[in-house]
């Protein structure tokens, strides 16, 4: 292989490691960004929903109280904004199910809704409910429970994968660090390596030949030197043997 | 030295180790696992570093001793140290120690292993983990000696400093066929048990992967639970006879197979190995009769493979011998010591060194009774010369040496006596799981991570026959012309 070839596939195999080590480091980098994207866009937004449900849960439940304290348009102006409220949260979460799972949590979310909805929606001012606490604690109350176990479940669920996210987030970073790590420990090898070619089969030889040029000017010592490659050093050597000869042969002609 | 001719080989070492690298990221990439990348990169890295030499440095016609000795140490710290690449790559419980330590017990065919989940690694990386066994298994340069054929020229020189003298002996004939012996062996071995696995009802890719470190005597399993999670008599089975043929030595089977000859069932050697292993079953499965199963057959299955895994330094695992009583205890750790014969891919002191210590013994006593006789150790009729017997009974002391002092070393770290001088049994002979907490159902995970270097130094120490590296590491080695 000529000299040119071969300094420039040291540089080459160098500049290879580099980009390949920056490549996949930007790769990664870039994955790390969509997982953060992906813990605020699809894991906080359901949990803040489920937050906005079981805070409209609890203001219905204080509108089934203030109804049966008899407090009709008080308790159903509240009731009735809280249900609004709950329905949004309902709807974020159910357009945002990004986790395998997550729709049979929202499906019982809504079937036990509406099951308590049922409850506060028939009239309780002026019936037999109104200021039955035994009513409220085993039927209305027990309905809001149960409704918001469901909502604190589907919570649970985002919590728990938003944290194995974030923890996978944790070996993402560090893969993202490593092929830099080692594209530089390797590059430090490779230098070292490189120079060591670089002195063995071109410095080395050059002095070489430089020593022996100049024993021959002095001393009209021989020129001889061994060159192992196949490349430009060794015709080097070789044009410079010849032109000693030829000039050892001139001079023992004069 | 010619630092130049030994960077040459080692990169030729480096570009197979690259090519299974390459491998695996296809395995990985046809899977869509997430091992893709770092073993792609490794690959990359690895072949990059393998061809740079090939580049500058011719190839040269012969090489001395002293090189072939450098070349071979640096070929197995090489491909170690690249080993390490994919996993530290990939990340999970691997760091810089664990992957190391990883790298090491499989390309010594050790099998001891630091994952407490190994079902989490992908695909991809679990090809890679068995063929580190496979590449390690008939030993880094015997491997690239008999696939390159352009290092054929220095393979006299090379396949001497690999192959054991006690390995040597069996091999009649010239470096070039018995390079290809092994490998013909080696091959033939692994797709019998792979056809054989497969048939028994495992998935290919588990049946390669579990062939790939039977025949090379090394123990990773795909799974959590080694062999134990198949819970299948036939797949223990065909372990069992396989884990056997891999620890007999290659020239005996292939003159069997090959030329009919019928010296694999006159060798005294393999005569010992099979009668010592049997005679291990046997009293294991009386002991754990009653005391562990209920069932005599149980006893005898269990026995069997956990005997078989450890007297060929498998490392495979179908129970937890960790849990059995003292006797069988003692017979796990006789088997991890003693191994199984020379020239196979077996690691440990190995059955052919019991043998001519026996008929040393034998001779001692003779001598005794009349001492001018002229006595001569003979094993399969042929004289074992003295220095060779001298040479045996030395690397015996010097092997056992090395146990106690590492032993010491874990201790002193803090690991258990049990668990340490059964880790540094089972390190030293390439056998994989010890007793205690690093047993067969266990890991060795737990362990300081100075005590990781230890063991990966006792592994390739027990690997390289200890003197090689030992040689290899003295700065009169380095000054010496």
């Amino acid at each position: 292989m000529r000299l040119r070839l071969k300094i420039f596939s040291g540089f080459l195999i160098l500049t290879l490691m580099l980009i390949i080590a920056g490549a996949w480091t930007i790769y990664e980098l870039k994955n790390m960004g969509s997982s953060v994207q992906a813990i605020l866009d699809d894991n906080y937004k359901s949990i803040i929903a489920a937050k906005v449900m079981i805070e409209a849960l609890e203001r219905e439940d204080s509108g089934i109280l203030l109804l049966m304290l008899g407090q009709w348009s008080e308790g159903r102006e509240i009731i009735t904004a809280a249900d609004n409220s709950f329905k949004k949260g309902l709807e974020i979460a159910a357009n945002n199910i990004t986790i395998p799972g997550e729709q049979s949590y929202i499906e019982t979310i809504r079937s036990k809704y509406q099951i308590y909805k049922e409850i506060w929606e028939r009239p309780i001012v002026d019936t037999h409910k109104q200021g039955d606490l035994n009513w409220y604690l085993e039927i209305a109350h027990e309905s809001f429970l149960d409704v918001q176990s469901s909502v604190n479940e589907l919570m649970s669920y985002n919590d728990q994968f938003m944290f194995d996210t974030a923890s996978n987030l944790q070996n993402k970073a560090k893969r993202s660090l490593m092929p830099g790590v080692v594209a530089i420990i390797s590059a430090l090898v490779f230098t070292f390596l490189f120079n060591y070619f670089v002195n063995y089969y071109f410095v080395s030889p050059i002095v070489r030949i430089t020593k022996s040029i100049q024993r021959f000017s002095k001393d009209r010592v021989p020129f001889d030197v061994r060159i192992e490659t196949n490349d430009e050093i060794y015709d080097l050597a070789e044009s410079i043997n010849n032109l000693c000869l030829v000039t050892e042969s001139r001079a023992n002609k004069q | 030295m010619r630092y130049n001719i030994v960077l040459r080989y080692v990169g030729i070492v480096l570009l197979l180790n690259a090519l299974f690298l390459f491998i695996s990221s296809i395995i990985s990439g046809i899977n869509g696992d997430q091992a893709f990348l770092p073993l792609l990169y490794s690959s990359i890295v690895v072949g990059l570093f393998g061809a740079f030499p090939l580049i500058f440095v011719s190839a040269s016609g012969s090489i001395k001793n002293k090189e072939g000795l450098c070349i071979v140490v640096a070929s197995w710290l090489a491909s170690c140290f690249a080993g390490t690449l994919p996993y530290i790559l990939w990340g999970g419980e691997f760091n810089f120690t664990n992957a190391w330590f990883e790298s090491v017990s499989g390309y010594t065919t050790t099998g001891s292993s630091i994952l407490t989940n190994i079902e989490i690694l992908p695909m991809g990386l679990l090809f890679w983990r068995a063929a580190t066994h496979w590449i390690g298994g008939i030993g880094i340069i015997i491997f690239v000696l008999a696939v390159v054929p352009s290092m054929r020229i220095s393979g006299m020189v090379l396949s001497h400093v690999e192959l054991s003298p006690i390995a040597r002996d069996n091999f009649q004939h010239n470096t070039r066929k018995t390079l290809r012996i092994l490998l013909r062996v080696y091959v033939g071995l692994t797709l019998l048990e792979t056809i054989s696995l497969f048939m028994c009802g495992m998935n290919i890719f588990d049946a390669i992967t579990h062939s790939f470190a039977t025949i090379a005597t090394g123990g990773f399993s795909t799974k959590n639970l080694s062999i134990a999670h198949y819970n299948s008599v036939p797949i223990e089975i065909v372990i069992i006879i396989f884990m056997l043929l891999s620890g007999i030595h290659f020239g005996l089977i292939f003159s069997t197979i090959f030329e009919g000859s019928k010296k694999i069932y006159k060798s005294i050697v393999v005569r010992y190995y099979i009668l010592a292993i049997v005679t291990g079953i046997v009293l294991t499965t009386f002991n754990l009769y009653k005391d562990q199963y209920k069932n005599l057959f149980n006893a005898l299955r269990y026995a069997a493979f956990q005997i078989t895994s450890i007297g060929t330094s498998t490392g495979f695992a179908n129970a937890d011998s960790s849990i059995w009583p003292a006797l069988a205890q003692i017979l796990v750790i006789f088997f991890a010591l003693q191994c199984a014969c020379a020239g196979s891919t077996s690691g440990g002191i190995k059955a052919d060194r019991f043998v001519m210590l026996w008929k040393a013994v034998i001779k001692q006593l003779k001598l005794l009774r009349h001492p001018n006789a002229v006595i001569s150790v003979r094993i399969d009729d042929k004289i074992i010369k003295s220095d060779i017997l001298a040479m045996g009974v030395l690397y015996l002391c010097v092997y056992l040496g090395l146990v106690f002092i590492a032993t010491i070393f874990l201790v002193a770290l803090g690991v258990d006596m049990l668990s340490s001088f059964s880790g540094v049994v089972a390190t030293t002979g390439n056998v994989g799981p010890g007793l205690g907490t690093v047993g067969s159902m266990s890991n060795f995970s737990h362990i300081p991570s100075l005590g990781k270097w230890i063991l990966t130094g006792t592994m390739l120490l027990g690997r390289l026959e200890i003197y090689g590296l030992v040689l290899f590491m003295l700065p009169q080695f380095w000054k010496t012309n």
